[in-house]
């Protein structure tokens, strides 16, 4: 019975979040994967004036048995760097996901309220402590930063040429890309105390 | 009625497998408890337990929210243009559909409803906690 709902909903679901305009302005985008209706892939366009803009993100979506009764798995696949996300496994922390959600939320409301979140960051409720803790002690480094992960991950606008200098750097002495960005993301983009840390 | 008291399907059970099949994603721990028995309840919206997995609390405060739910008016669908869907299964309501009617006036169809209403009090539209006043009355009385 459940599972019946579940499927049946997100198939009504689905023609509604091709029918509205979000589609049509390119915000918000869901897919199948595969033939059954419990595993979607979502995309979200980074917000306006964000240091997301430009970029679009893609989420794993699983539908459990249980829904609507329960709501949806959502995780970040494209690499970003924002407070409540971890920039590790994409894991969210959004209240409607977990304690908030409601019977009557769609796959549209949680996309657009994920666009909302991506908007305005909550550090002190954070997922990541190190993206908040940034996003705290210094917003100008935090924009950077998430900007660089939205051209590096998210197919944003061309990257910081600083940035890419100081990774080239590290990637000179042998770091692979993906740890000489993290280390530099966590590091403030300071050089020496990322090498420091990776060759510790 | 008594169809809040219904026995759970396997899908109830597989949720508390929560993680299974998607490894991928695994941040949460293992499930701590043994592989559930029985009807499953949920004492609070993320917790589902199997029957005899409740405590005495958790079994009296179920009990008492299905005594809450009964008391809440049902009827028949009359055809009414204001409410054309039951927003749960976001299936068109048929004229003769058993809905079940919340203190805010969203109707709903019965079996979607309860179910809902026995992970969380509150109407699944605008959030409205079902009626504290009800759950008042009833403890009083």
């Amino acid at each position: 019975m459940a599972a019946n709902i579940a499927a049946q909903r997100i198939k009504r679901e689905f023609k509604e979040v091709i029918r509205s305009e979000e589609v049509a302005k390119c915000a918000i985008k869901v897919e199948l994967v595969g033939d059954s209706y419990t595993e979607l892939r979502g995309e979200i366009g980074g917000p306006p004036d964000t240091p997301y803009e430009g970029g679009v993100f893609t989420l794993d979506i699983k539908i459990p048995d249980t829904y609507p009764f329960n709501p949806p798995k959502v995780r970040f696949v494209s690499k970003i760097w924002h407070p409540n996300i971890s920039s590790v496994t994409g894991a969210i922390c959004l209240d409607i996901l977990q304690d908030q959600w409601a019977a009557a939320m769609t796959l549209r409301t949680v996309l657009l309220s994920l666009q909302a979140l991506m908007a305005s960051p909550e550090p002190d409720d954070p997922q990541d402590a190190v993206v908040a803790k940034q996003y705290k002690e210094n917003l100008a480094i935090f924009e950077r930063t998430a900007r660089f992960w939205t051209s590096t991950y998210a197919g944003g606008p061309p990257a910081d040429d600083d940035c890419s200098r100081k990774i080239s750097r590290l990637m000179d002495m042998g770091v692979d890309r993906e740890t000489a960005c993290v280390a530099l993301s966590t590091y403030n983009w300071d050089l020496e105390r990322s090498t420091e840390q990776i060759f510790s | 009625m008594g169809n809040c008291l219904k026995r759970s399907s396997s899908d109830d059970i597989s949720l508390l497998r929560g993680s299974d099949g998607n490894s991928e994603v695994q941040t949460d721990p293992p499930p701590p408890y043994p592989e559930p028995v029985g009807p499953v309840y949920y004492p609070s919206p993320n917790i589902s337990r199997s029957v005899n997995q409740l405590t005495e609390e958790e079994q009296i405060k179920i009990a008492k929210r299905m005594g809450l739910i009964q008391h809440l008016p049902t009827g028949t669908y009359d055809g009414c243009k204001k409410n054309r869907e039951c927003v749960i299964c976001m299936v068109e309501f048929i004229v003769g559909d058993n809905v079940r009617y919340l203190p805010c006036m969203h109707i709903y169809h019965v079996h979607c409803i309860d179910d809902w209403l026995m992970r969380s009090f509150t109407c699944p539209s605008c959030m409205e906690p079902v009626d504290a006043a009800l759950l008042t009355s009833y403890e009083t009385s």
